[in-house]
């Protein structure tokens, strides 16, 4: 192990001291022990009665944690964590390779086995495995490990994307050259992508005439740049729009402002516009997290900062009441509140939605766990600390601390340092109690402000927010082939001498990648 | 990418079979495979989507987009009728945020009708004034118009508008020999120089290639 592995060994092993938010230094086996509880937890309600068929099977929260110990280097490791879908199916039932490692974990000793045992014998029972290969397709499950692909799944097989010689020599004089990057493709590409119509008949005949590689590449980034302003992309119901609807979830019957519905609650233009506008132009899109500010639409392509002044004149229906101090982009907009958070004193659809939406993870898929040692306390009495339950909670809750000063529709939008003290009556006196601080990725923060600081500064926004564009310019999830490009473009996006988090160099990289241009 | 005739093919072929009362028509003779193309090894063609599909469609045959597909004349096409199920979203009424994953079953039906509805329409628009003709352009049948069926030179001329008004390209030669060849299927049981044959001819090929994946797929 090199120094920087045990490092960060260590890093994702040191234990929280719960709602405090105090971070302890600890020893390994100190953070194992903390860990400890929400394993238990998770035990006991593999255990408990009416528990079906997963009375043998535990999925173990270190375990992504300790699988990424054993191969640093594999693909699935990118962030340090692989995903539970590496051994389980849905937690805690196991896949066929998790059963493989199951069997040699182990053996003869009591079940459940302790946090301890479980982290000491994994490595030698995947090394057992390694050779084996649980989904008979052919390839080891190690060669897959390595590889990124799905040692589970026969359709998950490491693929070589080279062409013969021979069919590449086809291929450079075909209509498609479907073996490397096809410039007339991928110029007709940008034209669809970002305008959202070919190019004309004229423009694509004079491009095929280009034979200098370097100058077609040159009049592709020249078409982006042109369509990165057009209506298409940049405009109501565009392309960019469009990505932030799963964020936003906008619902017309409560909208406030132009257009409105029958209940006018909130107005999702002020999301979308801060959205498109920190996802363009020259801005830094981690506004979305952090802005202070709102943008309006002074015409389809052309957006531009709201006064102070301008937003305290709104009518009362679309006023934004949290103070400029308190805010924190688009999780603190007045329908962020509206269509999440609503009358909840613990808002926890609101942390699971931002956490969903900017981060990537989806806590009822169990992923960006970080449980919290002492949690969830379950301050509003709702049951969550139920062992079923607390899988989940013991990082949602700390997740969610930082939005409980953010009202809702009862509060009308605003921030109250006090505002848990309304809710004594509904859902208890202990719901006073809980902070204002809480945790995300395994660090402490005082408030919302900093809960969004941490995360439009962390791995996961960067990847986050590259995927976005991925998925809609590539077609689909980046894949094990697609790594390497993938990767660059995100830490890319995250590097102040490479794009400094401006979406759009990073896309004028995009469009000149294989997986782009490769028909 | 598999020829833009396939699609063609099935076309002419459900179009024949729907037409149950006219006897079997006489096989076509296509011209001779050309080798076929390597294979991508990673493909990632995606579905154009049908406001792209339609936008793309308006500029070429020259039709204005808001004139392009109208289902009972009122509906947009894409906007109105189809929008889902053609990759599009609707978020704020219907929840729609992310066009669906997989195409559904209808969604073939649906890019029929739209290759059709403005085929259709241009045809007719050609029809009503042949002087700006961008399909269906006079000479079919020779200066004179007795010609007992298409001159090639029309047949030609007509199968590069139409490749060039919907793929942005020029067909290849056994491209237009297929269509060519087309036009004595389409005839079947009528005469050869039948203006009403030589319309549906334009109408069908331009489906044909409208409906093609290249022209769908991007």
């Amino acid at each position: 192990m090199t120094h920087e592995q045990e490092e960060r060994w260590h890093d994702d092993f040191e234990p929280v001291e719960g709602n405090a938010a105090v971070k302890q230094k600890s020893t390994r086996t100190g953070a194992l022990i903390a860990l400890g509880v929400s394993v238990v937890t998770l035990v006991a309600a593999a255990l408990a009665p009416g528990a079906p068929l997963i009375q043998q099977a535990s999925a173990k929260p270190p375990a992504p944690m300790a699988f990424c110990h054993a191969y640093p280097d594999a693909k699935a490791c990118n962030t340090g964590f692989a995903d539970c879908a590496a051994c389980h199916t849905t937690p805690p039932a196991r896949n066929a390779f998790g059963m493989q490692v199951a069997e040699r974990l182990a053996p003869g000793l009591p079940r459940p086995l302790s946090d301890e045992d479980f982290l000491k014998y994994l490595p030698g029972a995947l090394k057992a495995v390694e050779d084996l290969d649980a989904d008979t397709d052919g390839y080891s499950n190690i060669v897959e490990i390595m590889a990124g692909t799905q040692t589970a799944d026969a359709n998950s097989i490491p693929k070589t994307l080279a062409c013969a010689t021979e069919d590449a020599t086809r291929a450079a004089g075909a209509q498609w050259n479907v073996c490397s990057y096809d410039a007339a493709y991928a110029f007709r590409k940008v034209h669809m992508d970002f305008c959202g119509s070919s190019p004309t008949r004229a423009d694509m005949d004079g491009f095929r005439k280009i034979s200098d590689q370097n100058t077609r590449l040159t009049r592709i980034r020249e078409a982006l740049s042109k369509c990165l302003d057009s209506a298409y992309w940049l405009g109501p119901n565009g392309a960019v729009w469009n990505i932030a609807n799963a964020k936003i979830r906008p619902a017309h019957a409560v909208k406030s402002g132009e257009n409105p519905g029958p209940v006018p609650l909130g107005d999702y233009d002020d999301d979308y516009n801060l959205f498109t506008w920190a996802n363009s132009d020259d801005n830094d899109v981690r506004d979305v997290l952090l802005a202070q500010y709102f943008v309006k639409r002074t015409s389809p392509v052309k957006l531009e900062q709201i006064s102070e002044e301008e937003l305290a004149k709104r009518p009362r229906g679309t006023r934004q009441p949290v103070p400029v101090e308190k805010r924190a982009g688009m999780i603190s907009t007045r329908w962020f509140g509206a269509v999440n958070t609503m009358f909840t004193s613990i808002p926890r659809t609101t942390a699971a939605q931002a956490y969903r939406s900017y981060l990537g993870f989806d806590i009822a898929k169990m992923e960006g766990l970080h449980p919290v040692i002492q949690e969830p306390m379950d301050y509003d009495a709702k049951g969550v600390a139920a062992p079923a339950c607390a899988v989940c909670h013991a990082t949602l809750d700390p997740l969610t601390y930082p939005f409980t000063r953010y009202n809702g529709i009862s509060g009308g939008y605003s921030y109250d340092a006090d505002r848990l003290k309304g809710y004594v009556r509904v859902d208890g006196a202990r719901v006073a109690d809980a902070p204002a601080g809480g945790m995300i990725l395994g660090r402490p923060v005082a408030d919302l402000r900093e809960w969004a600081s941490v995360a439009a500064n962390s791995d996961p926004f960067a990847i986050k927010v590259t995927g976005d564009y991925w998925k809609l310019l590539i077609g689909r999830e980046p894949d094990v082939n697609d790594q390497a490009e993938f990767s660059r473009l995100w830490r890319g996006l995250k590097s102040p001498t490479t794009y400094n988090y401006r979406v759009e160099k990073m896309l004028h990289d995009l469009v000149l990648t294989d997986a782009y241009g490769r028909p | 990418m598999k020829s833009t005739f396939t699609l063609g093919l099935a076309a002419a072929a459900a179009l024949a079979a729907a037409c149950a009362t006219e006897p079997e028509p006489a096989p076509l003779q296509f011209a001779a495979e050309a080798p076929a193309p390597v294979a991508s090894v990673d493909p990632r063609v995606k579905f154009k989507d049908g406001e792209r599909y339609l936008r793309d469609l308006s500029a070429n045959l020259n039709i204005p987009r808001e004139e392009i597909c109208k289902e009972l004349s009122r509906y947009d096409c894409m906007t109105d009728a189809f929008r889902i199920v053609l990759g599009g979203v609707e978020a704020p009424n219907l929840l729609v945020n992310e066009p669906i994953e997989d195409a559904a079953l209808t969604s073939p039906i649906a890019v029929d009708r739209l290759a059709l509805h403005v085929c259709t329409n241009r045809v007719r628009m050609d029809k009503e004034t042949p002087a700006e003709a961008v399909l269906f352009k006079a000479g079919a049948f020779g200066r004179d118009g007795r010609a007992k069926g298409p001159e090639l030179a029309w047949l030609n001329s007509t199968a590069d508008a139409i490749y060039g008004s919907v793929l942005l390209r020029s067909p290849s030669e056994r491209e237009v020999q297929n269509l060519a060849a087309y036009y004595a299927q389409v005839a079947e049981g009528r005469a050869a120089n039948n203006p009403d044959v030589a319309a549906d001819w334009v109408t069908l090929s331009c489906f044909a290639v409208a409906s093609s994946l290249e022209a769908v797929f991007y």
